[in-house]
């Protein structure tokens, strides 16, 4: 894969957006801030995805995690809403030696990411050599068919990744349908309070007496028997 | 004689920091796997800072989904790459990075559940106030 032209300087501004939008999502001190920025480095990113071709997966990426995961962020950051962080009051990183001693280590992992990053891709250039393209540029855009307007190409990504999808993944497929089932059981379980537990007659029996020795708002709640 | 010879040396010295200019110019106009790769990389190492110096937990998470796209980055790029080389199976790495969101927005939601229990309880978000299972 080898961009070219308009494809490079997007390349270029897409990328250095979302490195600089993601140092701002660890170094802001709002948690709000942190998450926009974040929301601008997945944008990024899902732009990025559109230049290696993937236009299935940006889109996914803009629905699934800017529309669905980041407003659910949000929401818990305004129900867990701390005001200390924002007027400066509280430190926002960890001790001096252990942020000195992860950004160390830190370096020391993009150090050798990026030397093996380096090695491995002249063994991969010479392992699979790209086919040689033609001077023209831009190969893989003429070989899409017109949209319906015309003023546009219509790749055959999407339709690839969903035949695939079905053909050769249908298994992990169905794993992955199960996962989110269990996570929504999973998340509504862990949110619920004590009195949501109790008018669902859903908690342990000697926990409740002692909560109800608490505090007896508690036993009203309680399912009547009829 | 010997200022023939530094003329050559000079001339050489400069043949090769011209190609060597152009060759990184090249480059730079001509991103390719390694480029995406070495983005994916620093996103990564990004991620894996704010994980460990943050204490805001809500902010680790988000350091969390960072590493997670990172990972999906170089997934696309691969994918790419092997498109182009006329591989076989070259669309694993696009089908992968579905699979990769999927468990992103199930760990959110039960990592977002975890969050808004423990502040009920612990009434923080502080991560080295929450030392429960440190003894």
């Amino acid at each position: 894969m080898i961009l070219s032209g308009y494809e490079a300087l997007f390349f270029w501004i897409f990328a250095l957006a979302a490195i600089f939008a993601a140092l701002l999502t660890v170094m802001a001190r709002n948690a709000v801030h942190s998450a926009l920025f974040l929301i601008s480095s997945l944008v990024s990113v899902a732009a990025l995805f559109v230049l290696a071709g993937a236009e299935f997966i940006a889109g996914v990426q803009i629905l699934v995690y800017v529309g669905g995961v980041m407003v659910l962020f949000l929401f818990v950051i305004m129900l867990v809403n701390v005001g200390a962080e924002e007027h400066g009051r509280e430190e926002i990183f960890n001790k001096q030696r252990q942020v000195t001693a992860s950004l160390i280590f830190c370096f020391l992992l993009v150090a050798g990411l990026l030397y093996a990053v380096n090695q491995g891709y002249i063994g991969l250039k010479k392992d699979r050599p790209l086919p040689e393209a033609p001077v023209g540029e831009t190969v893989a855009d003429q070989a899409h068919p017109a949209s319906a307007t015309g003023t546009s190409k219509i790749t055959k990504d999407t339709e690839r990744v969903g035949g695939s999808l079905y053909r050769y993944a249908s298994l992990p497929f169905e794993i992955a349908s199960v996962l989110l089932l269990v996570a929504i059981i999973g998340s509504v379980m862990l949110a619920r309070t004590l009195r949501q537990e109790a008018s669902a007659d859903d908690v342990d029996p000697e926990l409740l007496q002692e909560e109800i020795a608490r505090d007896p708002e508690i036993a009203k709640l309680e399912p009547q028997i009829e | 004689m010997i200022n023939s010879s530094i003329a050559t040396l000079a001339f050489l010295f400069q043949e090769v920091e011209t190609t060597r200019a152009a060759q990184t110019w090249h480059a730079v106009t001509h991103p390719d796997l390694s480029k995406f790769l070495v983005i994916g990389a620093l996103l990564f190492i990004i991620g894996v800072a704010g994980v460990l110096t943050r204490r805001n937990i809500i902010v680790i998470f988000m350091s969390i989904e960072l590493i997670l796209n990172a990972a999906n980055l170089n997934f696309v790029a691969f994918s790419r790459y092997l498109q182009d080389t006329g591989s076989v199976n070259a669309l694993a790495g696009q089908i992968f990075t579905v699979f990769v969101i999927v468990v992103a927005a199930a760990e959110a939601a039960i990592g977002l559940g975890i969050v808004i229990a423990l502040y009920r309880n612990k009434e923080t978000i502080w991560v080295d106030e929450i030392d429960l299972l440190k003894w």
